[in-house]
């Protein structure tokens, strides 16, 4: 059955889809700010693991906890350094920055390992898991678990942990979260380190699925962006579905209609934004010109 | 940005006939003339995206997809007609404004955030349409387009004047366009976009104006810019790093300022240039612009241009007094002026004693909480009618429901006898119906003649292209600063004043209207007693004047004082209303103010 | 010798727009509960957020027992033992009951231990906090919320609790019961300065008032007294016969 094949490999990808939309959406959902340097921070996490990869042969899968803390720490100091400093003057500078820092970061990666295209292919890279008609390759199958589990422990987290529930709490209501003494600039720095981390996560997921070079990370920005705004900027919920679609639609697009499949997308993402601004899902509530 | 009377033009005049010399002048410099015409490729484009983001504010960050319809457009024409792109130049702009057009209606019409996003959108869409449409662009490939007609000899030097004259004329039209009514429109909206709506500026057809114009150039650089190239592809055509570099090219210069992108573009361009040749490459480039874009955002991100005017002008004033300003001076200034500024526009017509404004029936809810409960009362022409009500009656959601600020759930509300329930708040305004706030909401970055020349009775063409300071506005303006007292203070910047004369001046701007009806939103609020006796005097002179007034107010002494008629809400509901003298005796109005009894169920503790 | 919790001396602030409160003076015992009440414009609110620390007073002294409170920053004074009820939206409307309660506890969190005791202290004073427990908070009603509100400010255990109006929106029968947790609180040693507009439930429920206007004080006494008072109408809505 071959659109089951289609299907499986599309849900797999939305598994690692959703993981790093998710950060992307944290990331909006307190600071109202859409990370657009979250591709780049994939593709230096990519790159760095295939650098290890490269020297010491290391299984890459053991690199994540690395990967995840490095990219997290980095995220974190974006924020208290650089960030913190510019969201008083609105997300549209905001967002500049971040493509600041999108562009720095590809830049530096260019010059480090120039514009050629790197492969992780560890043992794993070639074989697949076979389930009856299905065939899954195995490098898919371990991201799209791995990403499924790790989006289901930052859930947990955030959930059920302290420094979650003020994350939670911040972006709720950032002045009944000062009431409790929760420190909203704790919250947002956490919410940019978790958002990073994911893209350290993605990256070594990334890194074994796929070559990868410096400004692939353009792909990235489109469709995180498109991730979120479909699911709704600020609801994790709602990005796992979008990333969802887009693993399917995507995968359905590869094998039955090539060309059109990324047009067919951002189409709809486009129609979305257009009627709906806050996403399908959106929590934000924003003033009218009636206001 | 104030207004500049008559702008130092000859650095730029100068600047400009250099530029006419270069190929003339110096002999072989195709290489500095290449260099030179991205340098106006990006002024040209730095200064058309001031329009839409500069004044107004609403930050486009794919505006560069406009770049790439006018390429599109010289390309698939200039193949299919077999002329010069040169010549399709204005046809670039006009395809090009028109899918601003088409685009900039659906998508400004609410102030969401997202316009951002959605920009960054539109620029993808367009590269994939450009990628798939294989029959109309040639696909991914793209479309070669053929060498242009004139002598080898010649060069890029064609190039070169063109983009130059499109350069002066994208200047001029920024020019024309920040002197006229549009460009103060623009600012009060990136000012404060409510506030702009409520005193009578169509912020849609002003952000959509905007919008196109900024296309405009965008479309006319592109079409001959693919020939220039050679060939238009969709990944050179609408590359998300030229929208990029083109904000930092207006940001670094100074957005909202005339010269500032120009000087910007100039900047972005040449770093890119040397950064390309001097480092070694794209990746440095890349890097380079990007660490460029950090600082500025960072470090400077109102720009060249008005930072170092900033720092001129504190050289100026140091040792200079500051001027003390007085909120009891201006109290006791009472000016005996001509009342015909600030008469309303049907005074003279036979309506003394009908209703202006009326709400029927009219009900607001929150979630469950029945804010407005089946409300109806009138506001009888040439009175000053008072509203009051303890916190939560509702009164303040009611009044709401009167200016537009908040749609009714049910329920009517009629100006004049007309239904405006549902009207927009710039329509109300255009009909006489102003109002003020509670929290003064002047533009910031205006003088005080600036705020009070803003108000548009109507939407018109003519009047959005004509200067900002054209026709009576001026005059009219100053007799009514006149008549507040405020003469003094007409070129000081409006944040510059106390809160007192800010109400006052918030006043004067609501008078520029004529309007038939102003609804003050607790005028009193926030000011000293002598003001206030001050704001008691200008409200029953311009009532005199055949404005009528309704007041929303806490302050029941003023009210009491000031109203003909008081409607007094509670709970949601009308209370009671009458006269001062019947309202002040009235035991429910009392018991409104100071707590039902029902409430008493225990003993005192 | 009266045990005074809070002190406040000429104190001048505002928010921008002019001065608000024009030389505030204060003193509360402990175990009372305070209402200040005062025509709207009077800066009823501005003195709990000058004392909660979210406006900073421009000229004059905030001392809590023998510390000095303004200067300080909202957190601070949250550790020093203030808590504040506002007027509105202090909830998380997407977090459970407990989960909001427990919220509460945040600068605790550390001890599990005190942490539930405090929160089963909480619940034992309100029923509501226990029943129903993994409700939204955003599902309930009015009072339900207010209830709930007064719970969190209790976890930290504070001496003084700032409310801003709690009456507000609330229809009677929910008023008497939020009122009868008021004076439950202060039974055990707390005080309760609160802000009100309906004067008569004030001054039912307090033990003092205080009468504002124009920023200062105008009166101020056992809450039965100004309840009597015939000076509040005239205050409120102007001399009679004007």
């Amino acid at each position: 059955m071959e659109i089951v094949q289609v299907l499986a490999l599309g849900i797999l990808m939305g598994g690692v889809y959703a993981l790093l939309a998710s950060g992307v959406t944290l990331i909006f959902g307190v600071l109202d700010v859409v990370n657009v340097a979250q591709g780049s921070f994939l593709v230096f996490s990519a790159l760095f693991t295939w650098q290890i990869w490269d020297l010491f042969g290391i299984e890459p899968l053991l690199l994540i906890p690395v990967m995840a803390l490095v990219m997290g720490a980095m995220g974190w100091l974006i924020y208290r350094g650089m960030v913190v400093r510019v969201t008083p003057q609105g997300p549209g500078m905001t967002v500049l920055l971040m493509f600041g820092v999108a562009l720095a970061l590809e830049g530096l990666l260019n010059l480090i390992f120039g514009n050629k295209y790197k492969s992780v292919t560890p043992a794993y890279f070639t074989e697949s898991l076979n389930i009856g008609d299905l065939v899954l390759p195995l490098p898919q199958l371990i991201s799209g678990v791995v990403g499924a589990l790790v989006l289901v422990a930052i859930y947990l987290y955030l959930r059920f942990s302290w420094a979650g529930r003020a994350l939670r709490a911040s972006a709720q209501n950032p002045d009944g979260a000062a009431l409790v003494g929760i420190s909203s600039l704790k919250s947002s720095a956490l919410a940019f380190a978790i958002g990073a981390m994911t893209a350290g996560v993605g990256g070594v997921l990334l890194a074994i699925m796929y070559p990868i070079y410096p400004a692939t990370q353009y792909d990235w920005i489109a469709r995180l962006l498109g991730i979120v705004v479909l699911g709704g900027f600020g609801s994790i919920p709602g990005a796992v579905i979008g990333a969802m679609i887009l693993g399917v639609s995507e995968a359905l697009a590869a094998a039955y209609v090539p060309e059109w499949s990324a047009l067919f997308f951002y189409g709809v993402i486009l129609l979305i934004l257009l009627f709906r601004p806050n996403g399908l899902m959106g929590q934000r509530t924003r003033e009218d010109v009636a206001a | 940005m104030s207004a500049l009377k008559r702008p130092s033009i000859l650095v730029p005049l100068i600047a400009l006939v250099l530029f006419i010399l270069v190929p003339i002048a110096v002999p072989d410099s195709q290489y500095e003339q290449s260099v030179i015409l991205w340098c106006f490729l990006f002024a040209i484009m730095a200064s058309g995206w001031n329009l839409i983001s500069g004044l107004a504010g609403y930050v486009s960050l794919g505006h560069s997809v406009y770049l790439g319809i006018g390429m599109y457009t010289g390309g698939i024409l200039a193949k299919a007609w077999g002329v010069d792109s040169i010549y399709l130049m204005p046809l670039g702009a006009i395809v090009a404004g028109l899918v601003a057009l088409v685009i900039g209606a659906v998508v400004l019409r609410t102030r969401s955030h997202s316009f951002v996003i959605i920009t960054i959108a539109v620029l993808l869409s367009f590269l994939l349409l450009a990628a798939n449409l294989k029959w109309l662009t040639g696909g991914s490939d793209g479309l070669i387009v053929k060498q242009p007609s004139w002598a080898k000899e010649l060069g890029n030097t064609p190039y070169y004047y063109v983009l130059l004259g499109l350069l002066v004329l994208t200047i001029a039209l920024c020019a024309f366009v920040m002197r006229s009514r549009l460009g103060a429109g623009l600012v009060a909206i990136r000012n404060d976009e409510g506030k702009a709506a409520s005193i009578g500026i169509n912020t849609t057809v002003y952000k959509v104006t905007a919008y196109t114009l900024s296309a405009l150039p965008f479309g006319a650089a592109g079409a001959v810019w693919g020939q220039y190239l050679g060939f238009v592809n969709p990944i050179g055509a609408f590359a998300i790093l030229a929208s990029v570099y083109l904000v930092l090219a207006a940001l670094m210069g100074g957005r909202g300022t005339l010269w500032g992108p120009v000087i910007g573009g100039f900047l972005v361009a040449l770093f890119q240039e040397f950064s390309t040749r001097w480092s070694g490459g794209v990746s440095s480039r890349v890097l380079i612009m990007g660490v460029i874009l950090i600082l500025v955002v960072m470090f400077m991100p109102s720009g060249l241009l008005p930072t170092i005017k900033k720092a001129v002008e504190r050289r100026r004033t140091r040792g200079s007094a500051v001027k003390f300003i007085d909120q009891a001076s201006i109290a006791a200034s009472t000016s005996v002026v001509d009342t015909s500024a600030i008469a309303a526009r049907d005074q003279g017509k036979a309506h003394q004693g009908d209703t202006i404004l009326e709400v029927r029936n009219l009900v607001k809810t929150f979630g469950g909480v029945t804010a407005v409960d089946n409300v109806s009362m009138t506001v009888q022409r040439g009175t000053i009618t008072g509203l009051i009500g303890p916190n939560g009656s509702g009164k303040t959601t009611l009044f709401n429901c009167m200016t537009g600020t908040y749609q009714p759930t049910s329920g009517e509300v009629l100006l004049s006898g007309e239904d405006i329930t549902r009207a927009k708040i710039w329509t109300r305004a255009h009909d006489g119906l102003g109002r003020t706030f509670q929290i003064t909401r002047l533009f910031k970055s205006m003088t005080v003649l600036d705020n009070l020349v803003a108000p548009l009775e109507r939407t018109s063409a003519a009047e959005m292209v004509a200067g900002r300071y054209a026709g009576d506005e001026v005059d009219r303006a100053r007799e009514i600063l006149a008549f507040m007292g405020l003469q003094e203070f007409e070129k000081q910047n409006a944040a510059a004043l106390s809160f007192g004369q800010q109400k006052l001046v918030e006043l004067a701007q609501v008078l520029m209207l004529r309007p038939s009806i102003i609804l003050l939103d607790e005028p009193a609020s926030g000011i000293n007693p002598t003001l206030i006796d001050k704001l008691a005097t200008v409200i029953r002179r311009l009532n005199e004047a055949g404005t009528t007034v309704l007041i929303v107010e806490h302050n029941i002494p003023l009210v009491l004082s000031l109203c003909d008629h008081i409607h007094v809400l509670a709970e949601g509901k009308i209370l009671t209303q009458g006269t001062p003298t019947e309202i002040r005796n009235d035991p429910n109005v009392i018991e409104a103010y100071l707590g039902p009894d029902h409430l008493l169920e225990a003993p005192h503790a | 010798m009266p045990d005074i919790v809070l002190t406040m001396t000429g104190v001048e602030a505002g928010y921008g727009g002019g001065l608000v409160l024009q030389g505030m003076a204060l003193e509360l015992e402990r175990g009372t509960i305070t209402c200040i009440v005062g025509p709207n414009g009077a800066g009823k609110s501005t003195v709990l957020r000058v004392i909660s620390g979210l406006v900073s007073a421009a000229s004059g002294q905030v001392t809590l027992g023998d510390m000095q409170l303004n200067g300080k920053s909202p957190a601070q004074i949250l550790k020093s033992g203030v808590a504040q009820v506002p007027q509105n939206r202090a909830l998380f409307d997407s977090m459970s009951v407990r989960e909001n309660v427990m919220m509460g506890g945040y600068l605790i969190r550390r001890d599990r231990k005190l942490l539930d005791e405090r929160l089963a202290m909480v619940a034992d004073l309100i029923p509501l906090v226990e029943d129903r427990a993994h409700d939204k908070a955003g599902n309930l009603s009015g009072g339900q919320r207010r209830m709930v509100e007064i719970g969190r400010s209790l976890m930290l255990d504070p001496s003084l609790i700032l409310m801003d109006e709690p009456s507000l929106g609330l229809d009677p029968k929910s008023v008497a019961t939020v009122a009868g947790l008021i004076r439950q609180i202060t039974s055990t040693g707390r005080t309760v300065l609160l802000v009100e507009q309906n004067v008569r439930l004030g001054m039912n429920l307090a033990t003092h008032g205080v009468v504002m206007e124009q920023g200062q004080v105008r009166l101020t006494g056992d809450a039965a007294g100004i309840a009597d008072n015939p000076e509040i109408a005239s205050m409120y809505l102007g001399k009679v016969g004007n």
